[in-house]
């Protein structure tokens, strides 16, 4: 290890590479505490050359490299799988390096994240439109583009932050750095476009969860934010998860092209309130579900005719109207205008000391979700057993049920479903036992899941290697990922593990 | 392995630390928030995620399962924080009152900062060097003040002012930086005060508040010195106990209740409290202004975030004839830390330049022609960062204190 | 080769294989009289499993394998490269398989029409939006994903045909069959949606001009058909080009969500008018360009107020509307409303006795466009001397210039630039120096619109290889796209010899 440090510090300036303890430590996690991996090294690069050579280096030592864009992996995608290799903190890539004014093209650093991003932006009167992840305040762009990121706001209308792609430099495992569509052809001055110059690659780093390559420059198409946008929010009747999902797909039936459009089960919106998370529904006398929706338009006719439209189908649904401020429980004004877009997720989290959701975040046809949210209450229930094993230490037993449903591109929803648990350090002890259960939950959870169908995006370390483990992969599928990896990084040294792809190292 | 004693009772906190990273990267321009930790940004390249709250606290976890110890290194890290609670602003930042961030119940990252710091002060590990000075000059019976002065240096100023009583009412606390390093600043007060007709007492034999200590985590010699102060002032006849520094203001305010579990026998107010009300009540004379000059003011920690003090230093200002009140890009609870609190000015102090000229170059792109704040730490960070910058910007601005200010328009 | 189809005759019946020389001849041509390439055997398979076993036939035996939907490549893709091959006629594999009806996704065959598919779903009041490329009436859905395609109407407003794409199933040179997407869950019953479960591999099979992987199955989104639309069509002012590129980003920066906006340059009226093509243009005094757009809604209101921002922005430019029948010359009206989005193209062929258009299609930003057709004039002049080889033999001179230009994703527009040439046989007689004229001539147009940094989507025989050899890939984008190749197909059997991938053969 001291030999590798020493080559590593001849690429990199000493500021930006450590292998102290507590660094590694601190990047030993991301957004879940049941998974945890610490490296040897973090190595904050400043471009793309230097990344190569970092990844030179690695492949002559066999050692792991981690891309690691915001850390807001939801199954323990940016920290290694086990306690070694590379961290690369891709954060300080975070420049703007051009925006194309007359193309409305962004050409960024892929650390940058969609706050700062659409920070400049705006200035221009521009958006990326779909906003990312719903941790985009922090969230790299990189990061974005590696799960195909929804749910921070705009992927009705525009879909998943991969449809904005243009042009992606990457540097492969092996060192090579490449740039996609237009770019590949090499007297292409500017990006313009990504699908042309033969094979979609760029398409293979998108979703790629960071097995492929490291993403170092993106370049993203733009909008213009349009000048009106109405928002409005909507307490639903009886059923109300069968309701929502008839509404959503009669907006699609429609064609009405909403910005967002989300849907709160009447246990969020109940526990919510219930802790205090909600003050603006507190009011209500019945805490049943609700929904909302965001859509824009370039003219206040526009705007006028299709709030017409959409309030027509969700009035005629029975669901009631709130008042059009915040403090009236209007959630879709604070999402839209207060950019609590990408809040919105957060607050699962904290509801009690240490809480901490046990995530299965996927996507199923709008008309599959109320069958699989009530299948995942059977689930609940067949493993109360375990659930009280919990309750036995924390004094509170986990709730399954879903955050936010969000309509994505076409008839998709994003099912932010999971259930809540604890980390095993719970008031002053360490109980290894409510780690256990968790995993274990969880991996029942989305065995369950992957078994009803459901298309993960986010698979991390736990997700990626029990897809595999269960065999839920389609087997050809799996076979052509593996074949790629193979070809591009015979070591298996990026994301090493992620997929059970572990080169000679292990398996 | 030491016993974490006060680290453990903040494991809610910790616990409930979801990893988002907000705290480090958030940018959300409709609330005024353009990034949040003054330490991450001032280290640029070296920015690690070790420097802010999120990787704090994921390390903070791995030693509450016993996976590392606390050690002198960690110290090294622990203290690079000024303590400024902007995270905890973040982390809580629904910014609309109807709608919650339940983490707000639990996570106050300066309270698991500080617990950190003591269970590194109990373990050996601290105080850092410069920090063990501070503590030993302010516990030294000789001097009772960090800055390693003559105890009596301290009540030097008042000699010029035969009207400061020794009992009364409305006692001042004059704390150390002020009295030691800023007595112009206490010349301009009296000025104020004596132009307002409002009489004064103070004790000669205050000692530090003890804020240093807290900060770094060393209570055991704190205990004495509260009951010390409170004495003092309780037996002085205090009804109200003003201070002019933002710091003392926290610390008598916030952390003596707290440590002592009880209700202070008097009030405790900080010297913008006494200002706004003397300007309300017209008690102050200013002259006639021609001339409008562009203020703008820094929200100083201790006062704000800490304190929730932001409006009265407005409306202050706001009072002041010839004055407009410009706002500096981030504000209120989303201001820039000046980066000398938690330690960072005595034991870093090139880090904590470094965070004030940034504020500095913000108070400039407001348009300011003066940069006003309330708290003598900050303006002696200010002031030292603003020694170093270049011509082009000091043409640009100056850095005042609001007492200094006021004083010059009487 | 009897050996070779021996085997073959095991797998497919009798009737869908054939070796005949008038039917090799029969498929040894796509849109071009430049290229050819005479096959050995040609197949139409009838599924999957098939393909999958004539692949693995052709591993064993080396021989290259040539998917073709439906043959309308303008470079020679849909043939062998040098005689030679299986050619596979995917056409009878055109059935609809599912309409997944509140999803709004329908799988089909990948040989199917983009006709025949709209067709089917213009009874549920459901399009493909993006209705494939120009030729979409015969062309493949299967084609067009191999190819990004464009231009047969709707790409301003859905872009490329890829864009619909959510499941591809495909069967790789080797003969594994996989399915993309949700599909990859192999517990997933209907597909949903493309973007997950790991590394977008459908799209190493977009735009790939079937080098990876035959596509025989292909899920697309579908689309209500909004019910209003409008369309018109304006005479341009001077300097029509550059006013059209003006207008076309003056759309996007307003957000607006036109179904099509395009441009026919000045010489296609011109020429067009001359030679009796438009009728509806006759009595035009000054024979300029020409923009049109289409634009959809689901309100009249929203309608209405779009088309009066359109109609501002163009007039605003000195441009004249037209008139709304297409007796008036609105030729946007027959484009959206009697699909002549499928015919636009094809009335650039055909003005002369086997004219033919050499064409140097390709992607470029809206800004761009007047610039490179103006320096395609300037290159037509530069090659005046060889021009004129085939004017003495024609009598025509070949003209360069561009065909309609069309808005497409984002600031994209499609240039469908070229020249029209002749075909070697001539008045009787074959020139082989026409052919030879023709080549270089291509070649030489191709570079110089490839060093204008721009795009391509059908590379075919000709450009996918002459890119490669005058070194324009950038070496890295190349080497990675041939690594893939290597793994999925090591023998390199799939269109051999597309972009130089020749195998050890």
């Amino acid at each position: 290890m001291p030999e590798l440090y020493q080559k590593l510090e001849r690429i990199v300036s000493k500021n930006r590479i450590s292998n102290d303890l507590y660094v590694r430590h601190a990047y030993s996690r991301n957004v879940t505490s049941n998974l945890q991996g610490v490296p040897d090294i973090v190595i904050r690069p400043k471009d793309t050359q230097e990344i190569s050579e970092i990844l030179k280096i690695a492949n002559e030592e066999n050692i792991a490299v981690i891309p690691r864009g915001g850390g807001d992996c939801e199954f323990g995608g940016s920290k290694p799988i086990g306690d070694t290799g590379i961290v690369l903190d891709l954060k300080s890539m975070n420049k703007v390096l051009n925006l194309d004014t007359d193309n409305l093209i962004v050409t960024i650093e892929a650390g940058i994240s969609w706050s700062k991003l659409n920070d400049y932006l705006c200035h221009f009167g521009l958006y990326t439109g779909c906003m990312g992840p719903g941790s985009g305040l922090t969230s790299s762009v990189g990061g974005g583009l590696s799960h195909h990121s929804v749910g921070g706001g705009g992927c009705a209308k525009y879909g998943p932050c991969t449809n904005q792609l243009i042009s992606l430099e990457v540097v492969l495992a092996t060192g090579e750095i490449i740039e996609t569509g237009c770019q590949a052809n090499k007297y292409s001055k500017l990006p313009f476009n990504r699908f042309g110059n033969g094979p979609d690659l760029a398409a293979l780093f998108c979703g790629d969860n960071g097995i492929y390559g490291v993403k170092t420059k993106v370049s993203l198409q733009v909008f213009p934010k349009p000048e009106f946008a109405d928002y409005k929010t909507f307490l639903m009747p009886r059923n109300s998860m069968e309701i929502s999902a008839q509404m959503m797909s009669e907006i699609r039936q429609k064609g009405i092209d909403v910005y967002d459009t989300m849907y709160f089960m009447d246990l969020i919106v109940s526990i919510g309130i219930q802790y205090g998370m909600f003050p603006m529904w507190e009011h209500l006398k019945r805490k049943r579900g609700v929904i909302f929706y965001t859509v824009e338009a370039n003219s206040e006719t526009e705007l006028k005719a299709k709030v017409a439209q959409l309030d027509k189908i969700m009035l005629s649904k029975k669901a009631e109207e709130f008042g059009p401020e915040i403090s009236d429980g209007n959630i879709a004004k604070w999402h839209y205008e207060e950019q609590g877009h990408w809040l919105i997720a957060h607050n699962l989290w904290g509801l009690v000391p240490g809480f901490d959701p046990v995530d299965a975040e996927c996507h199923v046809p709008i008309n599959a979700y109320p069958k699989i949210m009530k299948d995942l209450d059977q689930w609940d229930m067949e493993h109360s057993e375990d659930m009280q094993k919990i309750l036995e230490i924390t004094g509170m037993r986990p709730i399954t049920g879903t955050g936010p449903i969000i309509l994505t591109e076409g008839n998709n929803v994003e099912l932010t479903c999971g259930f809540t648990s604890f980390p095993s350090y719970y008031n002053g002890e360490k109980h290894e036992n409510i780690k256990e259960i968790n995993v274990k939950l969880w991996k029942s959870l989305l065995e369950r899941l992957v078994k009803q169908g459901a298309m993960f995006y986010m698979f991390g370390d736990i997700l990626s290697r029990h897809m595999v483990d269960i065999q839920g992969y389609q087997k050809g599928y799996y076979e052509l990922m593996r074949k790629i990896k193979d070809a591009i990084d015979p070591k298996h040294i990026l994301s090493r593990g992620k997929y059970n792809f572990w080169g000679t190292k292990r398996k | 392995m030491s016993e974490l004693k006060h680290l453990k009772k903040e494991w809610k906190a910790i616990m409930s630390c979801m990893n988002c990273g907000d705290c480090g990267f958030a940018i959300r321009p409709v609330v005024g928030r353009y990034l949040t930790c003054p330490v991450l940004e001032a280290k640029e390249e070296e920015g690690f995620e070790i420097y802010f709250s999120r990787g704090r606290m994921n390390v903070l976890k791995s030693i509450l399962e016993g996976q590392i110890p606390l050690s002198r290194e960690l110290a090294e890290w622990v203290y690079q924080c000024s303590e400024c609670g902007n995270c905890t602003e973040v982390c809580h930042m629904s910014q609309n009152p109807y709608i919650v961030l339940p983490t707000s119940n639990w996570i106050d990252h300066v309270k698991v900062w500080e617990a950190l710091r003591k269970d590194l002060v109990e373990a050996g590990f601290a105080p850092l060097d410069r920090h063990g000075d501070l503590i030993e000059y302010m516990n030294d019976d000789n001097m009772k003040n960090p800055y390693g002065e003559d105890k009596d240096k301290k009540f030097d100023w008042i000699n010029e002012f035969p009207e400061i009583k020794e009992k009364g009412d409305l006692m001042f606390f004059g704390g150390c930086t002020m009295p030691l390093r800023q007595v112009e600043t206490l010349k301009s007060m009296m000025k104020i005060l004596k132009a307002a007709e409002i009489e004064i007492a103070m004790s000669k034999d205050e000692w530090c508040c003890g804020s240093i200590a807290i900060r770094i985590g060393d209570e055991k010699s704190i205990t004495e010195m509260i009951e010390h102060n409170i004495d003092e002032f309780k037996n002085k006849g205090a009804k109200t106990l003003f201070t002019a520094c933002a710091g003392c203001y926290r610390t008598w305010k916030k952390d003596y209740p707290e440590l002592l579990g009880y209700e202070l026998p008097f009030e405790v107010k900080h010297i913008t409290e006494i200002l706004v009300e003397l300007i309300n009540n017209n008690k102050i004379p200013f002259k006639e202004e021609m001339e409008r000059v562009k203020v703008t003011y820094h929200d100083p920690c201790h006062l704000g975030r800490h304190m929730n003090l932001y409006e009265i230093p407005r409306e202050v200002l706001s009072k002041i004839p010839g004055i407009e009140l410009v706002e500096m890009k981030r504000n209120k609870n989303n201001a820039w830390c000046c980066g000398a609190g938690g330690g960072v000015k005595s034991q870093f102090s090139e880090l904590a330049l470094k965070i004030s000229q940034e504020r500095i170059k913000e108070a400039v792109e407001s348009g300011a022609q003066i940069l006003t704040t309330s708290c003598p730490f900050c303006i002696g960070n200010l002031s030292d960062a603003y020694e170093e910058m270049d011509l082009e910007i000091k043409e640009k601005i100056k850095v005042i204190d609001i007492i200094d200010l006021i004083s010059s328009k009487l | 080769m009897s050996e070779v189809y021996k085997k073959l005759e095991r797998v497919v019946s009798k009737e869908y294989l054939s070796k005949d020389i008038y039917l090799r001849h029969a498929y040894s041509r796509n849109v071009d009289l430049v290229l050819q390439g005479v096959p050995d055997i040609v197949i139409r398979p009838k599924d999957a499993q098939e393909i999958s076993e004539i692949l693995k036939i052709a591993n064993e035996e080396n021989i290259p394998v040539i998917p073709r939907g439906a043959g309308i490549c303008e470079f020679g893709g849909s043939k062998p490269i040098g005689d030679g091959g299986i050619v596979l006629d995917m056409k009878r594999m055109n059935n609809i398989i599912n309409l997944d009806e509140e999803n709004h996704i329908v799988t089909v065959e990948a040989g199917i029409s983009w006709g025949k598919l709209n067709e089917y779903l213009c009874h549920f009041g459901l399009y493909t939006g993006c209705m494939g490329p120009g030729s979409g009436m015969s062309a493949s859905v299967g084609g067009g994903i191999s190819h990004h395609s464009v231009g047969g109407g709707g790409c301003a407003k859905y872009g490329a045909c890829t864009n619909l794409l959510i499941s591809l199933e495909v069967v790789l040179p080797t003969g594994e069959i996989l399915e993309t997407g949700s599909q990859a869950n192999k517990y997933s019953k209907f597909p949903f949606n493309r973007f997950g479960n790991g590394p977008d591999l459908a799209g190493l099979f977009c735009g790939d001009n079937g080098i990876y992987g035959v596509k025989t199955k292909v899920s697309l989104q579908v689309f209500p058909k909004p019910e209003f639309a409008e369309y018109k069509t304006f005479l341009m002012p001077r300097k029509s080009a550059e006013t059209a590129a003006q207008i076309m980003t003056e759309i996007r920066h307003k957000g607006i969500d036109v179904y099509d906006a395009m441009f026919i340059p000045d010489v296609v009226i011109a020429i067009g008018s001359d030679q009796g093509f438009f009728p509806l243009w006759e009595n035009l005094k000054r024979k300029r360009g020409m923009f049109f757009y289409t634009i959809e809604a689901n309100s009249e209101v929203e309608l209405d107020e779009n088309v009066k921002k359109l109609d501002d922005m163009i007039l605003n430019k000195k441009s004249e509307f037209l008139g709304p029948e297409i007796a008036d010359g609105n030729i946007a009206k027959w484009h959206y409303v009697e699909k002549g989005h499928w015919q636009l193209y094809h009335n650039l062929w055909g003005m002369f006795p086997s004219m033919q258009a050499l064409s140097a299609e390709c992607f470029c930003p809206i800004s761009a466009f007047p610039k490179i057709l103006q320096d395609v004039d300037q290159w037509d002049i530069e090659h005046e001397v060889d021009m004129r080889k085939i004017f003495d033999i024609t009598k025509i001179r070949p003209i360069s210039g561009s065909g309609p230009v069309p808005l497409v994703d984002g600031n994209t527009v499609e240039i469908t630039t070229g020249f029209v040439s002749f075909w070697r046989y001539y008045n009787e007689e074959i020139h082989e120096v026409i052919k030879e004229t023709n080549l270089k001539l291509w070649k030489s147009l191709l570079e110089r619109v490839i060093k204008h940094g721009v795009q391509w989507y059908m590379m075919g025989d000709f450009l996918s290889r002459f890119m490669v050899d005058i070194g324009a890939y950038s070496e890295e984008f190349y080497n990675l796209m041939k690594s893939i190749k290597k793994t999925v197909d090591p023998n390199m059997i799939l269109s051999r010899g597309k972009f130089n991938f020749w195998g050890e053969k």
